[in-house]
């Protein structure tokens, strides 16, 4: 069952299915979901960073205008840590009522110390825990080590440099906030949820459990959905609470955050900060990495924090690795696109820049040193896998983007340049995964009026995963995407895997391929005999079936299909099982080699113009290549890393949650002063697609968000010629580096 | 951010300053007639129409159809047309006049309707996203986000097409650079700038790219 080697459709342009739907606001996404009779919640929270309830008081909002329903979620004694916690909530006629409901609840806190800063923290390693369970705030995060480090690692080098580096705790900001609109059946014995979520079966499952209902019992519909970036998976509190009040009320109740609820408890990615040591021969070798670095999870444990991968991508013999987590008093971490990728990529590339520039090399050199080779055991055993494929890749990447930025021309040493606005040139390299797997069953149905139908439960976060049905089945039976009707985001249609990891489109491309494929299998057997033909005589062609049995008689599709009589053609496709994988080693090469792959390489590069009286800096250009193994809508690829670059220029010049150390609450939930660059913000982008489709299908969401705040922030190094060590560069930090630099001299 | 020198053309700055008149004129309570208002003396003794705070009629002109409801004085435009019309093409996200999702037409001009109250855009004609399509036929503005894919979760989209439309009515001829900056109040967090772009450009039938 391989792809087909001639594709109409597959790897051209394709418009998403729902475009029209989506730009005249015809499209529903949950948030707009209104049922007859029903009630608007809102959620009390804790506005202390750090707190014991000692009475609540909810007497006086249960007479208010309009109150339904009230749910206990924090009882008296029960302890906060952040601020945003959730405490009680409420259901009402209108979302006004459902206000004033609120304000007229009553809560007495103690108020317990907190931490909301990393480096507060730090300073006190003794100090009170602001945490759970009264564990330290500052946790080991695993050391690591090559051997005989301290004895080896700067031998026969160049003098070292060292630099810090650090990037602010970001906020996902989905523009449709989490929540979803809970509805009950009469006798409190089916549930249905219209949710924002990345995991439409997952978050049935956990409804199902938290309930105690059998799971085919909970349906979650996930028609449209506004932005997840890895912060929805499950239905969350807010979800669960939902349904608890539609339960009490028994009506239907909607509870979508607010803005300001949205950034506090709604994901943030951790922070990472470092002070890196970096040493290499004067060829530009690189024999050292040293880190000491740390990153905020907030409250919760530090599997969000990764910086394990210190250093990312470039192969150091070298490596000595001290990693700490600092717990604060803040919503816990979520993943966040490419988790934990864009902090290693800023704590190495832009080090590496740093080290370029004390050996006097073009930082493109250094990089085109000092690529992990390709794995010989890998290129043996799995030729198509990353690992047999790095070098050459990340090379060809390196070819492509030299010429295509004209780096040639355009680079220059750190700080050259007259004038007060300095423009400057900076380079970045990212891996990611990116693979799919079971279970993700698909089914095709062709009736006899020639129309097909596409079912899967998976959902469309805004990566037009809704069309990835329509362009393979197209592409199988002869037809055009827009004869495709496909319908997802439905926990009924069985189990699918969560979008997390960029894994949606290798996950259901081969399912979807094999239920097209035995689809038009099944219309054939049927149609066959009433041809005078077997079914090995009948192929397809665009529109047509055609009959080798009858001089290639081409038949067109609907008079075709219409020979199933009262009859459907359904065809149902599936990854096999993990079981099956582990007693069949050629299925998995089949499917995990030539079907899907796993991992990508990425290259980018950013052209900044720094204004040195102001600060401001502009990322005026961008440049970005990425492969992605066989690409199945190359509008909507090319969507993705333009969409991911623009991610990740916010990220190194706007983004930032800040902190009121005193009162432990963040000083800019909102869209205001929380900034995120508008249309006129950001570069003219250059996306190049390196189309390998030997490869089959690999995620694209994630990799190429990862380097483009190291990219820019080395361009802002080459402009000014000095480093601006913590994002966002922000005007007051690019003075600021300025005037270090300028005391330095 | 960009927009903060801009003159003339439509700014976030332009959108702020049009929905501090309103905050300010509802302060003032200068809110015009309302047939069911209650009555409240004025300063100088005359009878000063006031409304709520309990809910009063309210009759909107949404996309050339008059619907009606009831709501109090206190629900913006933006909350009267999704939760109690169920127009919901104009949606809430900032809910604080920054991101520019809630864009509708009012009197053809373009509006934060979070920013506006429902009461204040009595008597006025609204347009919303939904008013950009019959049937199948698209209007050259949403046609243009479908065609380059200009969207990706498409939650701000339906703001930027009734920005962007409100532009290209006010001056056909507007250029790329003019339609840009009548986009400067809209944010969207996917990072779909680079396709609204090349649709941009063909809006303003401008070559990109040779």
């Amino acid at each position: 069952m391989p792809w087909p080697t001639t594709r109409r459709v597959i790897g051209t342009k394709v418009q998403r299915l729902d475009g029209p739907d989506k730009a005249t606001g015809r499209a529903r996404y949950s948030f707009d979901i209104n049922l007859p009779g029903m009630l608007h919640a809102r959620i009390l929270r804790c506005p202390h960073a750090h707190a014991r309830i000692k009475n609540i008081d909810s007497g006086a909002a249960e007479k208010t205008n309009g109150f339904r329903a009230l749910h206990i979620i924090a009882n008296a004694g029960v302890q906060l840590f952040f601020a945003g916690a959730e405490i009680v909530a409420v259901a009402a006629d209108t979302e006004e009522h459902a206000d004033d409901c609120l304000h007229a609840i009553r809560i007495d806190y103690e108020v317990l110390p907190h931490f909301v800063k990393e480096a507060d923290a730090l300073r006190a390693p003794d100090g009170p825990s602001t945490v759970p369970g009264g564990t330290p705030n500052v946790r080991p995060g695993g050391d690591f080590s090559t051997a005989k480090f301290d004895d080896v690692a700067y031998e026969g080098t160049a003098p070292r440099v060292e630099g810090t580096y650090g990037v602010a705790i970001i906020s996902h900001q989905c523009l449709e906030s989490h929540g979803l609109v809970a509805q009950w059946d009469n006798d409190l014995a089916n549930l249905t949820v219209y949710a924002s979520t990345q995991a439409v079966p997952l978050t049935a499952q956990a409804l199902a459990q938290n309930f105690k209902l059998p799971v085919t019992r909970v349906k979650c519909i996930t028609n449209y959905m506004g932005g997840g970036f890895g912060s929805k998976f499950g239905p969350d509190i807010q979800g669960i609470v939902a349904a608890e009040l539609a339960r009490k009320a028994r009506a239907p109740v909607k509870l979508m955050l607010d803005r300001a609820e949205e950034v506090a408890v709604g994901g943030q990615r951790p922070s990472a900060a470092g002070t890196v040591r970096i040493a290499g021969t004067k060829e530009g070798d690189i024999r050292a990495y040293e880190v000491d670095c740390y990153g905020s999870p907030g409250v919760g444990g530090g599997a969000t924090v990764n910086l394990g991968f210190l250093p990312y991508v470039y192969s150091v013999p070298n490596i000595k690795r001290r990693h700490r987590f600092v717990r604060l008093n803040l919503q816990t971490g979520r993943a966040m696109r490419a988790p934990g990728h864009p902090q290693n990529c800023l704590l190495t590339d832009q080090a590496v820049d740093d080290l370029a520039a004390s050996l006097g090399l073009n930082p493109i050199i250094l990089r085109t040193r000092n690529l992990p080779q390709n794995d010989q055991n890998a290129v043996q055993n799995d030729p198509t896998s990353f690992p047999a494929l790095r070098h050459t890749i990340y090379t060809r990447q390196l070819e492509i983007i030299r010429k295509l930025c004209s780096w040639d021309d355009r680079w220059h040493p750190p700080g050259r340049g007259d004038g007060v606005i300095k423009t400057g040139l900076g380079m970045a390299l990212h891996t990611w995964g990116g693979g799919g797997g079971p279970p993700n069953p698909t089914r095709v149905t062709v009736s006899s009026d020639g129309s097909v139908l596409v079912q899967s439960s998976t959902q469309d976060l805004g990566t037009a995963c809704r069309t990835v049905p329509a362009i393979i089945t197209a592409d199988i039976l002869g037809l055009r995407p827009q004869d495709i009707t496909v319908q997802i985001g439905d926990s009924t249609f069985g189990p699918s895997t969560p979008s997390g990891g960029s894994t949606t489109c290798p996950g259901i491309s081969p399912a979807i391929l094999k239920a097209a494929e035995a689809a038009r299998d099944a219309l054939f057997a049927a149609i066959a005999p009433g041809l005078n033909a077997q079914a090995a005589d009948l192929s397809i062609d665009t529109g047509h079936v055609i009959n080798r049995a009858n001089n290639n008689a081409r038949i067109p599709w609907r008079n075709a299909c219409g020979r199933l009589g009262m009859n459907t053609a359904i065809g149902n496709g599936d990854w096999p099982t993990n079981a099956q994988f582990q007693q069949n080693p050629d299925l998995r090469r089949e499917w995990r080699g030539r079907l899907t792959n796993n991992g990508v390489g990425g290259v980018q590069v950013a052209e900044v113009k720094v204004d040195t009286e102001t600060g401001v800096v502009r990322c005026t250009r961008f440049w970005a290549v990425q492969d992605c193994g066989l690409i199945i809508n190359k509008l909507a690829c090319e969507s993705q890393v333009a969409g991911g670059v623009i991610m990740g220029v916010n990220y190194a010049l706007f983004e930032e949650c800040i902190y009121d150390r005193v009162t432990g609450r963040m000083l800019n939930p909102d869209m205001e002063f929380y900034k995120l660059g508008g249309i006129r913000d950001m570069p003219d982008i250059m996306v190049h697609m390196m189309d390998m489709p030997e490869r089959g299908v690999i995620g694209i969401g994630e990799p190429p968000t990862i380097s483009t705040a190291a990219a820019v922030g080395n361009a802002v190094f080459n402009a000014i010629g000095v480093r601006v060590p913590q994002a966002p560069f922000t005007p007051e930090r690019v003075l600021a580096a300025l005037a270090n630099g300028r005391k330095r001299n | 951010m960009s927009d903060s020198k801009d003159k003339g053309g439509l700014s976030r700055r332009g959108f702020l300053q049009g929905s501090g008149a309103v905050a300010a004129a509802t302060a003032l309570g200068t809110i015009p007639t309302g047939a069911s208002a209650g009555q409240q003396a004025g300063g100088n003794g005359q009878q000063v129409p006031g409304m709520g705070p309990n809910g009063v009629k309210l009759s909107l002109n949404v996309n050339g159809r008059s619907m009606n409801t009831t709501v109090e004085p206190r629900v913006t435009l933006l909350d009267a047309l999704r939760n109690y019309l169920d127009v919901t093409g104009c949606k809430r996200v900032c809910d604080r006049g920054s991101c520019g999702a809630c864009t509708v037409l009012v009197d053809g001009k373009p509006v934060y309707s979070c920013s506006m109250l429902a009461l204040e855009a009595r008597d006025k004609p609204i347009r919303t996203a939904e008013s950009l399509v019959a049937g199948a036929k698209l209007d050259a503005v949403p046609e243009a986000f479908a065609r380059f894919d200009a969207q990706q979760c498409g939650f701000c989209t339906p703001g930027f097409v009734v920005a962007m439309k409100a532009v290209l009515e006010a001056n056909p001829k507007a250029t790329q650079a003019e339609v840009e900056r009548g986009l400067c109040g809209n944010i969207c967090r996917c990072g779909t700038y680079e396709q609204m772009r090349d649709a941009i450009y063909s809006l303003c039938n401008q070559q990109r790219r040779t």
